[in-house]
């Protein structure tokens, strides 16, 4: 059985492209199983989906944690811990990064273990599309190339599972070709056909709980949010050219998050641990002083 | 007459200090966090919101809280019902002298449109009957967004959601109207309701800080783009919410005592320019247009300013 982990963040199309590869799969005649994972979390936050392919009836259920090969549609996930990436990996697994990097300075960069490979699918993406979005098509191609299925299966996987997301056919058409070009320009990296060791067993706990005489934890808080880092959830950052800017404040006013302060000089200045990245700054600057970066450190901070 | 700004004239009046911090879990670019955070800068810190499930739950999820307020969660259909029992304490405490009497806490309910045209709507009824002192803050997304962007009476016609899709047999998507909560509200008497855009944000602002004079029920409908459920890039928020008043379908206005007042004349642009933003209405225009439910909407809104035009109340 080759069982596949997609990783991406809300939005990105990690969900899709794990359909994607299941129905390319199943059109093939293989049994095929996908699912996601996210929790109440939104856009932004850490997805993850997964797919089972084999050519016998597939029993096992639930997530993947030995997986063979790992989809990562955003660099930022290798260093979120909520997104649980490195989990069941190995230097056998199969490793795919949506990078402008190489393998190896991609290795250099986040000592990733594991078959590594890379392409720039946003750029790809961008490029195809004219904006930023989803890239579940590109992912799917990937992984359907990686494991070993035909081209014409993942066009027809891509149209249906697009279609039924209500995407119009033009941009069907689009993703198709971009996913086409993806498919070929992967570099390939062996993929293991078969889970490699079974899990070894699992010893079950009893919870213990704490006497109800103990009392409940204290629940006043301040406001100490503002604590979590947000960076992981940009995949493009707002950066101000303040040559150009007027100190009008309305990327100030406008910012959902609050991450835009205000300096002792009237002028704006992005907190990036505090942005997600919405770019709703650089709609709103009137003087297209708020410009866009894409984020492509695999360890943010900033 | 026009309206005028008596206490917002400038952007930069908009206070700097900020009561709804960062780093909450809410999708990049909410627009009903933009308003929040807007509402908040004048609310200030001594609030306790009652909040209704839904988006903005997870706001205070524990071990975090964006807010310096206090927070009350509630079922979808009680936040009132929680609002009152609320300010009665608080009344309680202030009449026993152990809460000064200007220490000016005030209750405020924060429910999705789900809750507040739909679910909460009786024990709303109830609150505003009983002249119950407290702000409705409402985040208007047009769905039941936490669930997964389900048909709310919020969800105005033509729009698609996870329960009324663009079907062979109902290529429309939503084919009711959206309910006029405003007008519900209005009937009961309140001193003061607004709808509110935080693309606007000065109106915003403004409004909020008119409506600490009245006592008693005070609504504020905020107009919530919402990427995630209306399926645009995150980026365009502000267009969306720009786009959603100037053509009129998001008309910003204020009654006091039931005598409303538009607060922006908009220039009523072309509806297509604001639907043709958003992946819910996609379906209006391809893969055919769907033009009688374009004129549709299109006659809804002038009729709506007509009758502005002509000096009725709506
Ligand atoms: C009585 C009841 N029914 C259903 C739910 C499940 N539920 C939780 S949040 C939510 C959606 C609320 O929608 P809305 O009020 O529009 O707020 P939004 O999620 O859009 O912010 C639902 C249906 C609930 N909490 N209580
Ligand atoms: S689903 Fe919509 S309303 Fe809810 S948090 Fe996300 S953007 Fe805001």
């Amino acid at each position: 059985m080759i069982a596949v982990r997609f990783h991406g963040r809300g939005g990105q199309g990690a969900k899709t492209a794990s359909r994607i590869l299941g129905t390319a799969a199943f059109s093939e005649g293989f049994t095929a199983q996908d699912s996601p994972i996210y929790g109440s979390e939104r856009r932004g936050a850490p997805v993850s989906a997964f797919t089972r392919i084999a050519k016998e009836p597939i029993r096992e259920r639930g997530i993947i944690t030995r997986p063979v090969l790992v989809v990562v549609a955003d660099v930022s996930l290798i260093g979120d811990p909520a997104a649980r990436m490195l989990e069941g990996i190995d230097e056998r697994t199969a490793v795919f990064v949506n990078s402008p990097l190489t393998r190896e300075e991609l290795r250099a960069q986040t000592s990733l273990p594991g078959r590594l490979t890379t392409l720039d699918l946003t750029t790809i993406a961008v490029r195809e599309f004219g904006k930023r979005g989803a890239i579940s098509a590109l992912l799917g191609a990937v992984a359907g190339r990686l494991v070993g299925l035909r081209p014409e299966s993942i066009d027809r996987a891509v149209a249906q599972e697009l279609a039924d997301l209500g995407v119009d056919a033009s941009l069907i058409r689009r993703n198709q070709t971009a996913a086409r070009h993806c498919y070929e320009a992967v570099p390939l990296v062996p993929v293991e056909k078969d889970v490699r060791g079974a899990p070894g067993p699992t010893s079950l706990r009893a919870p213990t709980y704490d006497p109800p005489t103990r009392g409940t934890a204290s629940i006043t808080a301040g406001p100490n949010s503002a604590i979590r880092s947000m960076s992981g959830w940009r995949t493009f950052r707002p950066v101000l050219r303040p040559d150009l800017c007027n100190g009008c404040w309305l990327c100030f006013a406008n910012c959902p998050e609050g991450a835009i302060t205000i300096k002792p000089d009237g002028k704006p200045a992005v907190y990036y641990p505090h942005c997600k990245g919405c770019l709703d700054c650089v709609e709103v600057c009137p003087t297209d002083a708020m410009t866009v970066e894409r984020e492509t450190e695999a360890t943010k901070t900033t | 007459m026009a309206w005028e700004y008596r206490i917002f004239k400038d952007l930069h009046q908009i206070p700097r200090e900020e009561h709804v911090f960062p780093g909450t879990p809410l999708c990049a670019g909410c627009g009903g966090l933009e308003s929040l955070r807007l509402a908040a800068k004048v609310l200030g810190n001594h609030v306790v919101y009652v909040n209704a499930a839904g988006c903005f739950t997870n706001l205070a999820s524990f071990p975090f809280t964006p807010l310096d307020a206090s927070w009350l969660y509630t079922t979808m259909g009680s936040a009132p019902a929680g609002a009152q029992g609320v300010r009665d304490a608080l009344d309680v405490l202030i009449a026993k002298g152990r809460l000064p009497q200007d220490e000016d806490v005030k209750v405020v309910v924060l429910g999705g449109d789900g809750s507040t045209y739909d679910m909460a709507l009786s024990s709303t009824s109830g609150a505003i009957t009983r002249r119950l002192d407290f702000y409705y803050f409402c985040y208007d997304n047009e769905a039941y967004g936490n669930t997964g962007v389900q048909l709310s009476p919020a969800t105005p016609y033509g729009a698609r959601t996870a329960t009324s899709p663009c079907a062979v047999r109902n290529p429309v998507g939503a084919v009711q109207e959206k309910k006029d909560i405003f007008e519900i509200w209005r009937a009961h008497r309140p001193p003061y309701l607004a709808t509110v855009s935080p693309r606007f944000p000065l109106d915003l602002e403004e409004k909020f800080a008119r409506a600490a004079a009245y006592r008693g029920p005070k609504l504020f409908l905020g107009f919530a783009a919402c990427p995630t459920g209306w399926l645009f890039d995150p980026a365009y928020t502000p267009d969306v919410a720009r786009l959603a008043v100037e053509c009129g379908m998001w008309p910003l206005k204020e009654a006091i005592d039931g005598n409303v007042v538009h607060t922006y004349l908009p220039k009523l642009s072309p509806i297509e320019d604001y639907l043709k933003l958003q992946g819910r209405f996609r379906h209006l225009f391809e893969p055919t247009v769907q033009k009688d439910a374009l004129a549709h909407i299109q006659a809804t809104v002038k009729a709506y300013w007509d009758r502005v035009q002509q000096g009725d109340s709506v």
